[in-house]
């Protein structure tokens, strides 16, 4: 027995000191150049057009896009886009034809990925046919900026020349070709995991990267970490890190003592909370900007009771924004007026569209057939931080206009499930989903149109918007785009679809070491802009 | 006295007055009273919550997010605005309110089911007793995590679910009582004397075997507030904004990181609390009612 | 009877159990009356997908044809694919089920440990002072949540007193993991004597480790001392004590013959610990079989789920048929009728 206890009381004190002296991290930059992410989730998917958690963050840094914004310097003398200028990348340069249909494009010549294949024109017809095929994301781009999706609409000329042909002029499509998807893929090396039953090589594109960006994936633990290295061969300016570590940490809390702790450079999805308490911290940089997505509480046009506009005009009235600014969001952002953010060009202008008034809610809801007010489920997931929280004011603030709101927790999956396009089965939720192009048509497209809208969720389809959508879609004339895009928000907003709360600001943590940042409408920074500066 | 009769006088338990009873208990085991009184003072703030607790528990005080323990909010708010104490108390009502009906239902599956096969072996008992074992294959928190978020997120499953699993627990303990007992004498004298099966054991077998169900029956709550705090912690069974410490947890995980400990701190407590003053009852009673343990006083 | 008949006794015995488990874990997708083939594929799933499922999996057939499908496929190592990730259950189950043993070893063994002499003492000396705070100390590990344990050990010692790492896993971020050849950076650090990462590894075990020692010793301490009093009260030991024995022997002979039980109790203990390893896991971001399972169960990633829960209740089997065998190995007197 007294062994045991000897043996006991040694271990403890071997560990303990050991602990003491173990203790205490290394700090990051006397490690080289890599760079590590504390990230929510290692990318599920690698292939664009299945966007699942941590896919877009990842995606974007190994495939570019045909074209890219511009840059200039804001008034504090930091690098940012310039969405008014589009610039040629994986393509060299662009002609137009005089109808607007036919757009042909050179390639950039001696663009090559890792395993030295030069890009050509057999690259983008394979990678738009995967999409076209796919009919996701890519498909929904192509279309929305009048590209033929029923066959052809991507044609190889020769080696270094592809046309694109179009359904009607567009003034969308530079901008889209920003976009890393449809992904611009090596399809030497995809052609050879392709199969009989899997022609595009999904599965294999699913876990791999095959394309000619500054990086590409070398290791994947899928739960654990992605790792990135530089393209060797990359055509562009040779990033500063050789090396990016994407780690999966998937408590906020960890990612903020590990940025704290210099232990990582960059902490994704930092809640306001979080975000405020690092803005102390002179060992973090925090920036926040104004969101592009609404924090909306969307509300489904074709399930009872909200299939009577006043129903959901009401909810809006009865909907106090500021006070969910202010408990949600910290007193960041401010009321929304429509779902195209203010700094997007053709934004609505004008005053908050429903101003809070829980008596005029009453009365709509009673000429509604409510009198008594009603009992709602709101559901909500754990996809956003602010769901929850939402949730519970939501549930507080409206009960001043006798609505009864019972929270009720979804997956995150099931949440996804539920309110896509083919589904739409949800009365009344939680969701954000934006515009990744900073256009106002591009946006309404997405989230108003009645059947082409992906993000409309809520089987809202009213034939004026669809049709002022139609035609924006194909007007140059940016006067008559914009009056158009004023009228469709303005009904938009009649109709009240969403309870209209603020755009999630956006919030970057990272080490003040790291230098660079240029901030992107999709919220993702590109690794190859980034440099650590002691 | 007949033999009879006295044997029937050893079946029943002595009449002592509940006061002297209780004097006694507290005499012979320290640990059972302190716990029980633990139990009996969440008990009551369990019962009167509504009426002590200074807030509503889930009224929102927009101007006061995530404010630390002062004057005004005794545990400090959450990150939703609500008084955490305020929600700490009324917490104990689920508490309460989740283990006292699934301990019920353990009992009432686990104790009759028990008595059953122990008395009438054969292969009931065989079947029963190897379904039971195999269960014991499976880690009680992963089942009752799976089983709930499969079946179905309410209140209603949860205490059923936790109920049902906590239930071989019984079955076992009162089998084995009534496996030793059934060959003790008074039960065959019984048998002689033409009492019918079912008055043997619901009279003489119950008293006497259920004394250890008894003890196990606050082992069991302190189990059952526990794994029900964990679903909760997990985000299984209890919604938002319902004060449930797992759930209160669970959102105090996240603050903690950022120095607001209060938030998950003092449900933490209060849950180690509550289960500890049920360990301790449950401890205390098994000594009691431990024949080996209690010859040992050396 | 011999060791090798017992043992095989003992097999054929397992087998039952094991159809019996399976077919429990088989239920898990069918409790709930949902489409077990969106359990499984997902929601993201199409509807070429989903009828995929329903044909491999026979959902339209009664429902034994569809456990013998279960079954036949889980034997040949088939355990379904995770709709989160992509990939096969049983692939990622057996990468992720050394890093949980590694902790479970640990733990379980510094709460073994630290555990067994102390029970062994305060049954001695039981009643005493001694016993007494043992008794509570061991009453209050049993009601201590392990999650709350993990949190609040993080929150002293990173967060207040920065003794130890972040809890982010195994290794710290800025060190290339050794080549896996136990999967233990601990191990594989030695082997591939690279001291950093011994180093690193070793200071990330740290918390979890005596969390799980804390969580574990309570159980071991009360089961220590309930049979060492029961040896102590034995015929055997009051006859030693009578004839005069000293202390010291009596002492020795009383944990010599309170090994057997002790060790029996922590292997069924075993069952329960796994699951405060999970627990354990998804706090400190361990990454081992627990977090996946536990991660799996939040999103409702059912393939996933059932191979989890196969795995822990497998687990329990192995130990239980080993234990057996250790005992009858160790102790010739033990009845091999069971």
């Amino acid at each position: 027995m007294k062994f045991l206890k000897l043996t006991s009381l040694f271990a403890t004190t071997a560990m303990v000191g050991i602990l003491v002296a173990a203790g205490g991290a290394t700090p990051v930059a006397a490690q080289g150049k890599t760079l590590i992410i504390g990230a929510v989730f290692t990318p599920e998917s690698l292939d664009g057009d299945i966007n699942l958690p941590g896919t877009q963050n990842t995606v974007v840094q190994t495939y570019e896009g045909i074209t890219r914004y511009g840059r200039k310097k804001n008034a504090q003398g930091e690098e940012i886009l310039d969405s008014a200028v589009i610039e040629p990348h994986l393509a060299e340069s662009w002609t137009t034809s005089a109808d607007g249909k036919l757009v042909t494009f050179k390639l950039r010549r001696g663009v090559k990925g890792p395993s030295g294949n030069e890009m050509n024109a057999d690259d983008w017809v394979w990678s738009w046919d995967k999409s076209f095929a796919q009919k996701r994301t890519g498909n929904f781009i192509a279309r929305v900026s009048n590209v033929t999706t029923s066959g052809g609409g991507v044609e190889k000329v020769d080696d270094y020349t592809v046309n694109f042909h179009l359904d009607g002029p567009s003034s969308i499509l530079l901008k889209a070709l920003t976009l890393y998807t449809p992904s611009i893929y090596d399809s030497k090396i995809t052609k050879d995991q392709a199969t009989a039953e899997d022609p595009f090589a999904t599965k294999w594109i699913l876990k791999n990267t095959a394309g000619f960006g500054p990086y590409h994936m070398s290791e994947l633990k899928p739960g654990e970490q992605a790792v990135f290295t530089e393209n060797p061969n990359y055509f562009g300016k040779k990033p500063f890190f050789d090396r990016v570590v994407f780690r999966m940490v998937p408590s906020g809390a960890s990612r903020l003592t590990l940025l704290r702790a210099g232990q990582i450079h960059i902490a994704e999805n930092m809640t306001a909370q979080q975000l405020n308490e690092l803005k102390k911290d002179k060992n973090v940089t925090v920036r926040v900007f104004p969101g592009r997505s609404v924090a909306a509480v969307r509300m489904n046009s074709k399930i009872k009771p909200f299939d009577d506009v006043r129903v959901r005009q009401a909810f809006n009235f009865a909907t106090n924004k500021q006070t969910i600014i202010d408990t949600v969001f910290l007193g960041e952002g401010e009321p929304a007026r429509s779902f195209v953010a203010d700094f997007i060009d053709g934004g609505l202008m004008g005053s908050e569209p429903y101003p809070y008034d829980p008596v005029k809610a009453k009365a709509l809801l009673a000429d509604a057939g409510y009198p008594n007010g009603l009992d709602v489920e709101l559901n909500y997931s754990d996809i956003n931080a602010w769901e929850e929280p939402m949730a519970i004011q939501l549930q507080n603030i409206l009960k001043e206009s006798g609505i009864n709101v019972t929270p009720k927790r979804i997956t995150g999956s099931d949440m996804r499930a539920r309110s896509h396009i083919k589904v739409q089965d949800i009365p009344f939720f939680t969701y954000e989903d934006g515009p990744i192009v900073l256009d106002a048509v591009y946006a309404a497209y997405l989230i108003a149109h009645g059947t082409g809208g992906v993000s409309n969720r809520t089987n809202l389809s009213v034939p004026r918007i669809n049709e002022l959508i139609d035609l924006a879609r194909v007007e140059l004339d940016p006067d008559k785009a914009r009056s158009m895009m004023d009228e469709l928000q303005k009904i938009w907003v009649e109709e009240a679809p969403w309870i209209l709360t603020t755009f999630t600001p956006v919030g970057e943590a990272y080490s003040p070491k790291l230098k660079g940042f240029v901030s992107y409408p999709d919220n993702h920074e590109r690794w190859s802009d980034l440099r650590l500066e002691e | 006295m007949t033999t009879f009769e006295n044997f029937r006088a050893e079946a029943e338990p002595p009449e002592y007055s509940v006061g002297r009873r209780m004097i006694g208990l507290a005499r012979r085991s320290g640990t059972a009273t302190i716990g029980l009184a633990v139990v009996v003072v969440f008990g009551v703030v369990a019962l009167i919550a509504p009426l002590i607790i200074p807030y509503d528990p889930v009224a929102i005080f927009t101007d006061r997010l995530l404010q630390p323990p002062s004057a005004t909010h005794w545990f400090g708010t959450d990150g939703n605005g609500m008084d955490v104490f305020s929600r700490v108390l009324y917490a104990a009502r689920y508490a309460f309110g989740v283990a006292v009906p699934a301990v019920t239902i353990s009992v009432l599956i686990g104790v009759p089911l028990g008595l059953l096969t122990g008395y009438r072996g054969g292969m009931f008992d065989e079947v029963t007793v190897r379904f039971m074992d195999s269960l014991r294959v499976f880690p009680l928190i992963v089942l009752a995590l799976a089983v709930v978020a499969a079946t179905g997120q309410s209140l209603l499953n949860v205490i059923l679910i936790i109920g049902i699993l906590d239930s071989p627990v019984f079955v076992r303990l009162v089998r084995a009582e009534v496996l030793q007992l059934r060959s003790s004498t008074f039960v065959e004298a019984a048998v002689a004397t033409g009492n019918p099966v079912r008055r043997i054991l619901f009279v003489h077998l119950l008293l006497n075997s259920t004394k250890g169900a008894m003890a196990q029956v606050a082992v069991r709550a302190a189990w059952a507030v526990r794994i029900m705090a964990t679903l909760a912690f997990f985000g299984v069974g209890i919604e938002a904004p319902t004060p449930e410490w797992g759930s209160m947890i669970r959102q105090g995980a996240e603050y903690m990181a950022t120095g607001q400990w209060w938030v998950g701190v003092f449900p933490g407590v209060a849950l180690i609390l509550l289960v500890l003053g049920f360990n301790m009852m449950g401890d205390g009673l098994q000594d009691l009612f431990d024949p080996r343990r209690r010859a040992e006083k050396r | 009877m011999n060791v090798s008949r017992f043992l095989v006794r003992r097999l054929l015995l397992v087998v039952p159990l094991l159809v019996f488990i399976t077919f429990f874990t088989f239920m898990l997708t069918r409790l709930g009356g949902g489409d077990a083939a969106a359990l499984i594929s997902g929601p993201n799933s199409t509807a070429a997908e989903l009828d995929m499922i329903r044909a491999e999996l026979g959902l339209d057939e009664p429902l034994l044809t569809q456990f013998w499908i279960y079954i036949s496929s889980a034997v040949q190592g088939d355990l379904g694919v995770s709709w989160v990730n992509k990939r096969p259950v049983l692939t990622d189950l057996i990468e992720r089920l050394p890093i949980t043993l590694e902790l479970l070893f640990w733990g379980v063994g510094l709460g073994a440990l630290i555990g067994i002499p102390v029970g062994l003492r305060a049954a001695r000396d039981h009643n005493q002072r001694f016993d007494q705070v043992v008794r509570f100390f061991s009453l209050l590990g049993f009601s201590i949540p392990t999650y709350f344990l993990g949190l609040v050990m993080i929150l002293v010692f990173f967060y207040f007193l920065g003794w130890s790492p972040p809890a982010m896993g195994r290794i710290s971020l800025m060190i290339t993991p050794p080549p896996a050849v136990t999967n233990s950076y601990l191990i594989d650090g030695l082997i591939a004597a690279r001291w950093e990462v011994v180093q690193s590894a070793f200071s990330q075990l740290i918390l979890p480790v005596i969390a799980m020692a804390i969580i574990a010793a309570a159980p071991i301490i009360k089961q220590t001392r309930a049979i060492a009093m029961d040896v102590l009260s034995s015929e055997y030991v009051r006859t030693s004590e009578a004839s005069g024995l000293s202390r010291r022997v009596i002492q020795s002979i009383v944990a010599r013959n309170s090994m057997t039980p002790i060790i029996t109790f922590i292997g069924t203990e075993l069952t329960a610990l796994i699951g405060t390893a999970s627990v354990l896991e998804f706090i400190f971001a361990w990454g081992g079989m627990g977090q996946y399972g536990l991660q799996a169960i939040i999103q409702g990633d059912f393939s996933a789920v059932q191979g989890y829960v196969l795995a822990l209740a497998l687990f329990s089997v192995i130990v239980f048929v080993v234990i057996d065998l250790v005992v009858v190995l160790i102790e010739p007197r033990a009845d091999m009728s069971a």
